[in-house]
């Protein structure tokens, strides 16, 4: 799941592969704004086939904490 | 052809005599499918349906005795919603809605503050009901939007709705209070604009932009505020509009699709990522991005509620896309001004809206007009310092040029304007995070569009207690102090002072 995020990641904010690491703070160090992250947790939506809780997802900080939360919905 | 309305009930009304077998609201439903697996469906009421239902809701209301009272409503946009805050306004009672991504406790003070003795509530802020029935010791009735409610003694909306019978009631007057709506004020404390039938109702119809019925919008912003709520809703009703309810921000790109919507009302925000999906297949012809992003019908974004870059308005006309750039402020029901598609000059934020006036003091912004406000519910001071003369003094900076269209070149008022355009007091959040010994000043400001929090830290604090990492330890005040704020409050940049912040003469700090 982690290595599917990070190349999602990639599509959506102008950052390396390399420099996502699991710590990586969605909007402080990979340069998303709040609605960037939520169209992508909606993309994420339908190519995993699961339904995502806006309100858990404003909680989301780190990608390694969106990859344990998607893990959970799998 | 829009003729102006001067009360929201007589809004409705004259829109279920022209359109009420046209769709008036569409929205999502969940249903099982023939394989048993959770299919999505869209449902629809028409006009005559949303005037019935909110006819017995008003008539509901009144049999609770409540008719005059202020009744807060809470939740994401729904056509119960809707329901609810056309039959609480249109039976002549005050209309409070509240931000549904407010902490509870902050939520509880609101209602309070607005002396709410009614609330409508949808399941999802069960929580805020459950603890305003013990906290808010003049609220008598709690209404659930939901079958089921898991709160204790709520009565069912939809219960109360089948039961009652539709009675000529109350017709409420032009300068009978509406609704108040909660907004952040420079001083820390949130304020309730008070807005009457014909601040809402005017300022909703007073501007034909030349759309006919059965237009398709989708309303993606909270409902709450007042851009959408007079915009897409009081607006969209008034013209026949199709209003599509965009059901989590999730799914904008995916509810585009299944709408088809013609327009959107958006902030800044929604356009820069929106502009982001353009870009990325820019090598692909125009007209096939744009089919696949918004649908070959989607023509107009309205942009307000914060700055948003002209750039963008260029770029977005090359998929043939219009952006119409507005301009308003809750205190003012809430549009100033707008360009149309008739009258647009790139940069500015239009031209004033018909039923106001504005002027320039001192290079601000005042605006005159049926669509501002009573003042701040219970708050005499900052209605004083906000109202003059039945001038609305903007906070915004400014000029107008030879033809009348306005521009905006800063702000007097010390707010954060987010490019979701939410209204974020630097204060509100000083004050609380002040309240950590850690902390010995703080500066809270915007900084390219996030909040940044400067801080100078109590050295002695930190000595005594043998902090060795201070910069972990703020990290970890403001991450715990991000938990409970919503998402437009949180600070996600932190820079660390050596010194202390400049004072000016009064010993505060200097912000500029």
């Amino acid at each position: 799941m982690y290595e599917k995020l990070v190349d999602i990641i990639c599509n959506y904010v102008e950052v390396k592969k390399e420099d996502i690491k699991p710590e990586s703070r969605f909007m402080e160090d990979l340069g998303f704004t709040s609605f960037d992250f939520m169209s992508m947790l909606g993309e994420i939506e339908d190519e995993l086939d699961v339904e995502i809780d806006q309100e858990k997802a404003a909680d989301i900080r780190t990608v390694q904490e969106a990859a344990d939360y998607l893990e959970e919905l799998m | 052809m829009v003729e102006l309305r001067s009360t929201i009930n007589e809004l409705l009304t004259k829109s279920a005599a022209a359109y009420g077998s046209q769709d008036a609201i569409r929205y999502k439903v969940k249903s099982a499918g023939e394989d048993g697996k959770k299919e999505t469906v869209i449902e629809s009421k028409t006009y005559a349906q949303l005037k019935n239902d909110s006819d017995r809701f008003k008539a509901a209301i009144e049999k609770l005795g409540e008719q005059g009272k202020h009744i807060a409503i809470i939740g994401a946009t729904s056509y119960s919603w809707i329901v609810a805050y056309y039959g609480v306004v249109n039976g002549g009672s005050v209309a409070v809605p509240l931000d549904a991504n407010l902490p509870a406790g902050d939520l509880c003070e609101l209602i309070d503050r607005a002396d709410v003795t009614t609330l409508v509530f949808d399941e999802a802020k069960a929580d805020v009901a459950v603890m305003a029935v013990e906290k808010c010791a003049k609220l008598k009735n709690i209404i659930a939007m939901d079958s089921g409610s898991k709160v204790p003694d709520a009565k069912y909306m939809w219960k109360l709705i089948d039961e009652a019978q539709p009675t000529a009631g109350y017709e409420p007057k032009p300068e009978d209070l509406a609704t108040i709506m909660f907004t952040s004020g420079t001083t820390g404390k949130s304020k309730g604009v008070m807005l009457t039938h014909r601040n809402l109702a005017e300022n909703a119809t007073a501007l034909d932009m030349g759309y006919e019925s059965g237009t398709v919008l989708m309303s993606v912003l909270p409902i709450h505020h007042a851009y959408c709520l007079s915009m897409d809703i009081l607006k969209g009703t008034s013209i026949g509009a199709v209003i599509c309810i965009n059901d989590s921000l999730l799914r904008v790109a995916k509810n585009i699709k299944l709408y088809e919507p013609n327009m959107i009302l958006m902030v800044p925000l929604m356009v820069e990522t929106l502009a982001k999906k353009l870009e990325e297949a820019s090598l692909i012809p125009a007209p096939i991005v744009k089919a696949k992003v918004f649908g070959r019908q989607f023509h107009t974004i309205c942009s307000g509620g914060a700055y948003l870059n002209p750039a963008y308005i260029d770029l977005f006309k090359k998929y043939g896309i219009t952006i119409l750039q507005g301009y308003g402020m809750t205190e003012s029901a809430p549009v100033i001004s707008t360009n149309t598609n008739s009258d647009f000059k790139a940069g500015s934020i239009g031209k004033c809206m018909p039923n106001c006036e504005v002027k320039i003091v001192d290079e601000e912004l005042w605006v005159k007009g049926s669509s501002v406000m009573q003042g701040y519910y219970k708050m005499p001071e900052e209605t004083a310092q906000t109202l003059e003369d039945g001038w609305l003094k903007t906070g915004d900076l400014g000029y107008i040029d030879k033809e009348g269209f306005l521009f905006l070149t800063g702000r007097k008022k010390n707010l954060i304007i987010t490019p979701n355009g939410e209204n974020v007091s630097p204060e509100e959040i000083e004050n609380k995070l002040g309240e950590e010994r850690l902390i010995q000043e703080i500066i809270v400001r915007d900084s390219e569009g996030i909040i940044e929090a400067e801080i100078f830290p109590d050295l002695e604090y930190v000595k005594k207690k043998k902090i060795k990492d201070v910069k972990a330890s703020l990290q970890e005040v403001i991450d715990e102090y991000n938990k409970t704020a919503p998402l437009y409050k949180r600070i996600f940049k932190l820079k660390i002072r050596d010194a202390e912040f400049e004072k000016n003469t009064t010993k505060k700090i200097k912000r500029f």
